[in-house]
């Protein structure tokens, strides 16, 4: 895979929707192209989260920490982004990723994302924008879930 | 040491100086013949008559006569040319010799001064008296004597023959050198003082430039290069104006030379023509005078340079010998001697004083005993006089009052061959040496050339010629390429026995991983050791195995294959396929090396390189044109730098333009295919890399090990079943790249390779690999820890009767209390003295003596 295909890729992930192509280039150039192998850690609940991943191929389950040991909650799949939240802000990964069969992934780095931020504004206005449109809906399901729960 | 110039020559050399003598006034008559001959010639064989001539009872007739003087001419010729050559060698072989001698002198009293002198003398100031300002009294020494004989009487005999002449005309000859002879000297004196001052500035400059070598990062962490750059700018007018001085004192004496010999003929004209219209003196008589007095001045310019070198290069001299003579420098014995006298019994101070020159370095009557055998700690902080005492009891410095003995022996009566020896002393602020760590280790064992290695033949004279030289100049004799480490002392048995207690010591102090990972990054030489390369071939093999069938490993590295292309290596491995085989050529510089050129043109890989790299370029420049270049973006990523972009914006400019790219010049094609070879497909995703491309990499590949590396000794071709001696143990054993597209694959690798190696049980001859590790200049490329525990392993292994450190592994973390604990029970049975600044660490040890001020507070 070169960087024109991975360029598509990118193109499909909701964050990067609307980013002119040159800049995902530089985007894809800048992050390192990376496989695992099924059941490979991607990362750890937990630890320091220094990069967010890119899924350009395969599955990752989501597990996180519970009594009983860990337990998946969640499935991620190709053209998502995930751990992003990790280079935003300065938080302890959320959950564990594991390679649930071979995946291809790309892997941005923080720091090189916080430049390529502050490089292009352009890039960090769509990154508001899709985090302001996440936090509409998350508020929304907050609240339809009170309600949920006032009226039950 | 001698105070004058002209008695250190003559002390040294007065035998040469009299030979040089002899063999010059045996060419006095030679040269006066050869004078004489041409006239001969002329008036006798050419213009005379009344032939044949008798020379030795044989009758000439006037041919044969002129060819018999011509060839008598021609000889002397040769003999003359030949005397001069002969007498100018050995001028300047006795002047080298001379200059050895002296030189080999001023170093053997700087190993004779007393510690405490250091603190006035810097190395920078030392340095150039040793070598540059001593150098021009080599090149005066041969002419020391003989110059002014000759000379001198050269000038003689040309005033002799003027005042045979006439009288009157010889004293006017003369009249103007009395007052030469005055004011000359006068003036010289005023440039024999500039000339010292010249040398002392220059002093300082040396050592202010050697401080700033030293201390350069200070000076860019204070932003305080202006004030040394003023400063030496400073020093630097300083000598312009003292040499601006001297010149023009120099060339006035030239100038009032010069007109006194022009203004005597003006004498002679004026009294000699007066004696002439007179009738008192003949024309022809006139005219030979003034011919000789031309032939004066030569003599006479010869002595007063003569004359002026003198001064100059005595005062050199003084100046130098000056600072090497302290009235308290070591008696030379304490050098040479090799007797070793047993340093058992228990140490004693016995009211010693010291003054180091400064408050905090002063000890003040201290009586102490420690019985011999037993560890004692020395307590007090810096400027307690603790460091003080613990020099005073490895002999390093002597007390200005009072006694120190071990036994029965007085320190101060002992030489070094004893104190150096029998006592194992490391303090704060240790020194390791430029060289590798084995020499570093094993520094403590050379103390004189024990296995002298057998020479034959050529080597065999080479080193006689050696020896000889060196008597002559007496310097010494010990013969730097024999075996000096030693092993007895050590007690090993042989230089194996010597590397496992150098490990063993190493692991005691810590110090075995550093070495080990130092011995990973070495090179070593197979046919030294042929079964540590058999090993190393074998946890290749094995780790190749386990990469292909252990799934956890499975991906993490790309081995090297003849046949396949890693895509983790970039396109110059993957192309040669091999390494020059010195190491000191880097793989940035094989596509310039002149087979590699020819190689690369004539299978026209050059042009497609070319094409690839102008590729790469016009993507980096697509990509990073709206970068701006403080973002770093451009510097971590790109193949390009910031300052590069408009160079490779013109280079792409003229290289797309299709024609026959006539605007590229040579550099600008190295640089496209600089670019290329930087590749790595698995890295970089630039779509450049096609499975054709990739093929035709690997068919370039063996048309390359095939024409150039085959059966050449410059290159070393990759092989999985060989050892390469270029590439350091660690790319050895790892034959291949670990993948860059895989998470940590390097650490994860580096983890296998570790268990590989200790279950193979070849840990141990890669720390013994490390120890051939070079440490830079002063150690400059080990850490500042890894320093000083070098140093104490040093001191560990010289196994010596006494050992005291100082300062040395006094850290508070349980490992620095394994350490200590670890000492001592290696100097179980030795007298150890431990000195430190911390009271909590004295008290692991059943004796101590507390410092303050210089005296002993407090002992338990």
């Amino acid at each position: 895979m070169t960087l024109e295909t991975e360029v598509e890729a990118l193109r499909k992930v909701p964050l990067f929707h609307g980013i002119d192509e040159t800049k995902l280039r530089l985007l894809a150039f800048i992050s390192d192209r990376t496989e695992y192998p099924a059941g490979e850690r991607l990362c750890s609940q937990g630890e320091e989260g220094d990069c967010a991943f890119i899924i350009l191929a395969g599955d990752a389950d989501v597990l996180v920490h519970t009594p009983e040991g860990e337990k998946k909650v969640a499935q991620v799949s190709e053209n998502s982004i995930v751990g992003e939240i990790a280079i935003l802000c300065d938080v302890p990964r959320t959950a564990t990723l594991v390679a649930a069969n071979n995946m291809d992934v790309l892997t941005v780095s923080k720091d090189d994302f916080l430049k390529l931020l502050k490089e292009f504004p352009d890039i960090s206005l769509e990154v508001m924008r899709t985090l302001a449109l996440r936090l509409e809906r998350t508020t929304r399901d907050l609240a339809d879930a009170r309600r949920g729960a006032a009226g039950g | 040491m001698e105070k004058s110039l002209f008695s250190f020559i003559w002390k040294y050399s007065a035998r040469q100086q009299i030979f040089i003598l002899m063999v010059t006034v045996l060419s006095y008559p030679v040269v006066y013949v050869l004078l004489e001959l041409p006239k001969l010639i002329v008036n006798d064989a050419v213009q005379g008559d009344n032939f044949p001539r008798t020379i030795l009872g044989l009758d000439f007739d006037q041919v044969p006569y002129l060819l018999l003087l011509c060839f008598a001419f021609l000889g002397l010729v040769v003999v003359s040319n030949g005397l001069k050559f002969y007498l100018n060698v050995f001028k300047g072989r006795l002047g080298e010799r001379m200059l050895r001698r002296l030189r080999f002198e001023l170093f053997q009293r700087v190993l004779r001064f007393q510690l405490p002198h250091f603190r006035k003398v810097s190395s920078g100031e030392i340095i150039p008296m040793i070598t540059s300002e001593v150098e021009d009294v080599g090149g005066f020494i041969g002419e020391a004597f003989a110059l002014p004989a000759y000379q001198g009487g050269m000038l003689v005999v040309q005033i002799g023959f003027i005042f045979m002449q006439d009288p009157l005309l010889g004293l006017a000859a003369i009249s103007s050198y009395p007052i030469q002879g005055y004011v000359i000297p006068y003036l010289q004196k005023r440039v024999v003082i500039l000339s010292r001052q010249r040398v002392r500035n220059i002093r300082v400059i040396a050592d202010k430039v050697g401080e700033s070598i030293t201390g350069v990062a200070e000076i860019h962490a204070n932003d305080a290069a202006a004030w040394h750059s003023a400063d030496i700018s400073e020093r630097l007018y300083e000598n312009f104006r003292i040499r601006y001085e001297i010149f023009n004192r120099k060339f006035l004496i030239k100038f009032l030379n010069n007109f006194m010999n022009q203004l005597t003929p003006f004498f002679f004209y004026l009294i000699g023509g007066y004696l002439v219209i007179e009738g008192n003196l003949s024309i022809g008589a006139l005219l030979a005078v003034v011919a000789a007095y031309k032939d004066l001045a030569g003599p006479w310019k010869e002595l007063l340079s003569y004359y002026q070198m003198t001064a100059d290069v005595s005062v050199k001299y003084q100046t130098v010998v000056e600072n090497f003579d302290p009235p308290d420098i070591h008696d030379i014995e304490r050098l040479t001697r090799d007797e070793k006298a047993e340093l058992s019994g228990d140490l004693k101070f016995d009211n010693v004083s010291f003054s180091g020159g400064a408050a905090g370095q002063e000890v003040m009557e201290i009586s102490l005993t420690v019985p011999a055998g037993t560890a004692c700690a020395i307590a007090g902080p810096d400027g307690s006089g603790r460091s003080e005492v613990l020099q005073l009891a490895a002999g390093l410095v002597s007390p200005s009052s009072g006694k120190i003995c071990i036994g029965d022996h007085d320190l101060d009566k002992l030489t070094d061959s004893t104190l150096g020896r029998e006592i194992a002393y490391v303090g704060g602020a240790v020194h390791v040496w430029t060289g590798t760590i084995r020499d570093n280790l094993y520094y403590g064992l050379r103390h004189r050339p024990l296995i002298l290695p057998e020479r034959e033949g050529e080597a065999l004279k080479e080193y006689k010629r050696r020896v000889s030289e060196a008597k002559e100049t007496r310097n010494p004799l010990y013969d730097i390429e024999a075996v000096w480490d030693d092993l007895e002392a050590a007690g090993a048995d042989s230089i194996h026995t010597l590397d496992e207690k150098a490990l063993q010591l190493l692991e005691a102090v810590g110090l075995d991983k550093d070495i080990y990972r130092l011995g990973l990054q070495s090179r070593f030489d197979p046919s030294m050791d042929d079964t540590f390369a058999g090993k190393i071939l074998n946890v290749r093999k094995n780790l190749a195995d386990r990469i292909v069938h252990e799934p956890a490993l499975e991906g993490l590295v790309e081995l090297w294959h003849p046949d396949r292309f890693n895509a983790s290596a970039n396109l110059a491995d993957n192309l040669f396929f091999a390494v020059p085989a010195d190491p000191e050529i880097t793989m940035d510089q094989v596509p310039e090396m002149e087979e590699v050129r020819a190689f690369l043109t004539e299978t026209g890989l050059d042009e497609k390189l070319q094409k690839v790299g102008l590729k790469i370029a016009e993507t980096m420049l697509e990509l990073f044109s709206n970068v701006s270049g403080d973002s770093g973006l451009l510097g971590a990523y790109s193949f390009i730098t910031q300052d590069e972009i408009p160079e490779f914006e013109r280079i792409v400019r003229i290289g797309k333009s299709e024609q026959q790219r006539p605007g590229l010049s040579d550099a600008d094609r190295s640089r496209l295919r600089g670019l290329a070879f930087k590749l790595v497909p698995a890295r970089h995703r630039l779509g450049i890399m096609t499975d054709e491309l990739r093929d035709k990499v690997i068919a370039a590949r063996k048309t390359f090990l095939d024409t150039v590396v085959k059966d050449n000794p410059g290159f070393v071709a990759f092989d999985p079943d060989v050892y390469l001696p270029p590439l350091t143990i660690e790319d050895n054993l790892l034959f291949g790249r670990a993948r860059v597209d895989r998470r940590d694959a390097r650490r994860r690798i580096d983890d296998v390779i570790r268990t590989i190696v200790e279950e193979t049980g070849l840990r141990r001859p890669i720390i013994y690999a490390g120890f051939g590790y070079h440490v830079g200049v002063s150690g400059s490329r080990l850490s500042a820890g890894q320093r000083r525990r070098i140093a104490l392993v040093r001191g560990l292994l010289k196994n010596a009767k006494i050992t005291i450190l100082d300062d040395i592994a006094t850290g508070t973390t349980e490992d620095d209390k394994a350490l200590r604990r670890g000492l001592q029970e290696i100097l179980s049975g030795k007298t150890f003295l431990f000195g430190t600044s911390n009271a909590d660490i004295a008290a692991e040890f059943d004796q101590r003596f507390v410092l303050d001020q210089g005296r002993i507070s407090d002992k338990g």
